[in-house]
């Protein structure tokens, strides 16, 4: 046997060159990216209801620029307040290199060709964790292309005062609207008002959109052309909606709650039921242990039509102005480690996004949110389904046309067929501006 | 005459500053936004000319002639209540009463407090479960039905309007309060000693002083209470259904739905009003200094 001799010196050399070598590869693994020399990378996080997972992100950017020499400039934008930060930034040439979006903002941004493609980093960040979640997938898809990295899914979830309806019976969320009804009426009664469900010019409000959707209602063609609201199956949602608030299964005020109507009444405990994101559990485990202890989170039930309980994915994009697109797209990978992530969902309120985020250990059903938000990802529909989400879509989503609709049944009275022409003609008006 | 010009000429440059500043700060982007109202301009795309496209939108939309038909009520109705109790306030506090001091002082808090503050209490004030009007009407044994004074179509407006008037008011008493100060005691002397009554007195010399005072705060009140946003939108969002939209709500829409050119001109849509309440405030004020 021909071998070396392992003298002392041999053994240090060799541990001096392995050194080397894993070092090396410690910088290989995290090796610069090619940065603009003396300009930073500027990354607008969106700002959450959540502090830690907040500082999380802003952490991670920094420890991540720290590692690989990049100068790092993070400002968490308030989420209510990024359209009009990037309508100025576009406007005055300002844009960050990166920067989170919704999916609103990213289809018509996308569309209006302002950040670059990333469809290989979406297609090799998807292979190196186990693929994208389908609805998450498919939301992620303009025009064709992948102008986003998905990072989180919020949505509106059933949330249900689990410790009121288990005593009367019920121990498993309703399946489906009617069951809702009934799990309400049966289990409670004013002043205790079940259907904490909004009703209003808001955000919220728009959750009726979904149930609506899931009688089978639509609010246009499969085109994403023509208003299509009138119909029987608007006709039969509109009169479930009317039933439940003429039985005063709504609380009083629910037509005019803004978006954190729901939230107060739940937090005030005089309603069973909200469609709402888990701000509310989060409030909960910090304000009100026992409100929390008792509270379960779902997926929205279901219509006569199944399911349509939409997501809202989040998403890191990089405009076409960056002047840092590699590093950029060299965050973007980081960002989706496990490592990194584990931690980020353990704070944030959202769901994952990749096959493989789905075994974390955060999303073993110990965290109620955090297994509702699992439930969403894994029940749920892409934004807007069955409806085609276009830019008219958003146009009538915003300007709550389908709220509207609700409240000249349950408050002017107007019968569903005068209602449904009313939003008809709204709807189609707007759906003409964007053809 | 060289020494004239170059008097006038220093005296422009002294303006000059003030000039620019105005017309930067207000003329830019006055007509930056009259100018985007004739485009279809979107977040992140300048857009281009589509003539009167979007106001031809607007006038079809249900919505636009709620939201004009809700601005007049709530800038008519209001501002004739903020005069009533400015008025009678001012009258009131002008008097030699002990302890006026501090009662001028906390007439003044619902102005002194941030608009979203005001509004916000109102809210929990109307609220249908737990609100103060419900639980004070409760316990006076006028009813006991739980009012959703926000949610329903013939209570929604005025409860917006009062909660605007309790907030404006105090500008208006603090304004006639000025004007009352200003008016010689010798001018009330004289008309008692002509025999006039208290109405007369009022018609005749309190009137005449305090008219230019009125009509700038009608002018000034008016185009605030016509832009206010927050009195609607803490309130109700523009609902239940349109009873409570106003034009500002209405650009608000626009804006969220990122249509910069829609959302700009729903507040163009407002200027031929507001500008026609400017001149013939202006005109009447005129009239009243000429005479």
């Amino acid at each position: 046997m021909s071998g070396t001799r392992w003298t002392r010196r041999n053994i240090l050399g060799a541990t001096a060159v392995g050194t080397v070598e894993v070092v090396a590869a410690g910088r290989r693994a995290l090796a610069a990216p090619a940065i603009v020399k003396g300009s930073p990378l500027t990354y607008w996080g969106g700002l959450i209801f959540s502090e830690k997972a907040n500082r999380t992100l802003s952490g991670s950017i920094n420890a991540w620029g720290a590692q690989t020499g990049v100068r790092t400039e993070v400002v968490m934008v308030n989420q209510n307040d990024t359209v009009q930060k990037v309508s100025a930034a576009i406007a005055s040439g300002t844009m960050p290199d990166a920067l989170d979006v919704s999916l609103d903002l990213l289809i018509v941004l996308a569309r209006q060709g302002v950040f670059l493609p990333l469809d290989d980093l979406y297609v090799s960040i998807g292979a190196q964790n186990g693929g994208w979640m389908a609805p998450v997938d498919k939301a992620s898809l303009i025009n064709g292309g992948r102008f986003g990295i998905p990072f989180g899914v919020s949505g509106n979830m059933l949330i249900r005062r689990n410790d009121v309806l288990a005593k009367a019976g019920f121990a498993k969320p309703p399946a489906t609207w009617v069951e809702l009804v009934a799990q309400a009426e049966k289990a409670v009664k004013p002043p205790f008002f079940p259907m904490g469900l909004t009703l209003g010019n808001c955000g919220d409000g728009n959750t009726q959109i979904s149930v609506l959707q899931s009688y089978g209602g639509r609010i246009a063609d499969d085109a994403g052309k023509k208003a299509a609201i009138k119909s029987d199956a608007t006709r039969t949602y509109l009169a479930w909606v009317k039933d439940a608030y003429d039985k005063k299964l709504f609380p009083p005020g629910v037509t005019t709650w803004d978006g954190a109507g729901d939230n107060n009444a739940y937090a005030a405990g005089t309603v069973a039921f909200v469609a709402n994101t888990g701000s509310i559990g989060i409030a909960a485990r910090n304000d009100d242990p026992e409100l929390y202890k008792g509270t379960l989170y779902s997926a929205l039930p279901a219509g006569p039509l199944g399911v349509v309980s939409p997501i809202a994915p989040q998403f890191r994009v990089i405009p076409k102005t960056s002047r840092n697109p590699d590093a950029a797209r060299a965050l973007f990978e980081h960002l989706a480690r496990p490592d990194y992530t584990a931690s980020y969902y353990a704070n944030a309120i959202y769901g994952p996004v990749l096959q493989n985020e789905t075994k974390l250990a955060v999303f073993d059903g110990k965290d109620p949110i955090l297994a509702g938000l699992l439930d969403l990802v894994q029940r749920g529909t892409a934004p807007a389904y069955p409806d085609v989400f276009n830019a008219a879509y958003a146009d009538a989503y915003n300007n709550f046309v389908i709220p509207k609709m609700i409240q000249r049944v349950v408050v002017d009275r107007w019968d569903a067929d005068r209602a449904m022409d009313e939003a008809q003609g709204r709807i189609q008006a707007i759906y003409d501006k964007y053809a | 005459m060289a020494r004239h010009l170059g008097q006038g000429a220093f005296a422009y440059l002294l303006v000059l500053p003030a000039v620019l500043l105005v017309l930067g700060l207000i003329g830019y982007p006055f007509l930056y936004a009259v100018l985007i109202s004739f485009t279809n301009r979107v977040v992140g795309n300048a857009g281009h000319f589509v003539g009167l496209a979007n106001f031809r939108y607007l006038a079809n939309s249900p919505d636009f002639w709620a939201a004009a038909r809700n601005t007049v009520t709530i800038v008519v109705v209001s501002d004739a209540l903020k005069l009533a109790i400015g008025l009678s306030l001012a009258l009131l506090v002008n008097q030699r009463l002990p302890g006026r001091g501090i009662f001028r002082a906390i007439l003044m808090l619902p102005w002194a407090m941030p608009a979203f503050v005001v509004f916000l209490i109102w809210r929990v004030v109307y609220a249908p479960i737990g609100g103060a009007l419900n639980l004070v009407l409760g316990a006076a044994g006028i009813t006991t039905e739980m009012i959703d004074w926000l949610g329903e179509r013939p209570t929604a407006m005025p409860a917006v309007i009062l909660a605007t008037v309790w907030r404006g008011f105090p500008f208006w008493f603090v304004s006639i309060l000025a004007a009352l100060q200003t008016i010689p005691a010798e001018q009330y002397e004289a008309a008692r000693v002509d025999g006039a009554n208290a109405w007369q007195r009022f018609r005749a010399v309190t009137l005449p002083a305090i008219r230019q005072v009125v009509v700038i705060t009608v002018l000034l009140s008016s185009i605030w209470t016509a832009n206010a946003f927050e009195n609607v939108w803490l309130l109700t969002q523009g609902g239940p259904s349109d009873s409570t939209i106003v034009f500002p709500v209405l650009a608000y829409f626009g804006m969220q739905t990122m249509q910069l050119g829609q959302a700009a001109a729903v507040s163009v849509a407002m200027l031929p009003v507001l500008a026609i309440m400017v001149f013939a405030t202006t005109a009447v004020a005129q009239q009243g200094s000429d005479e």
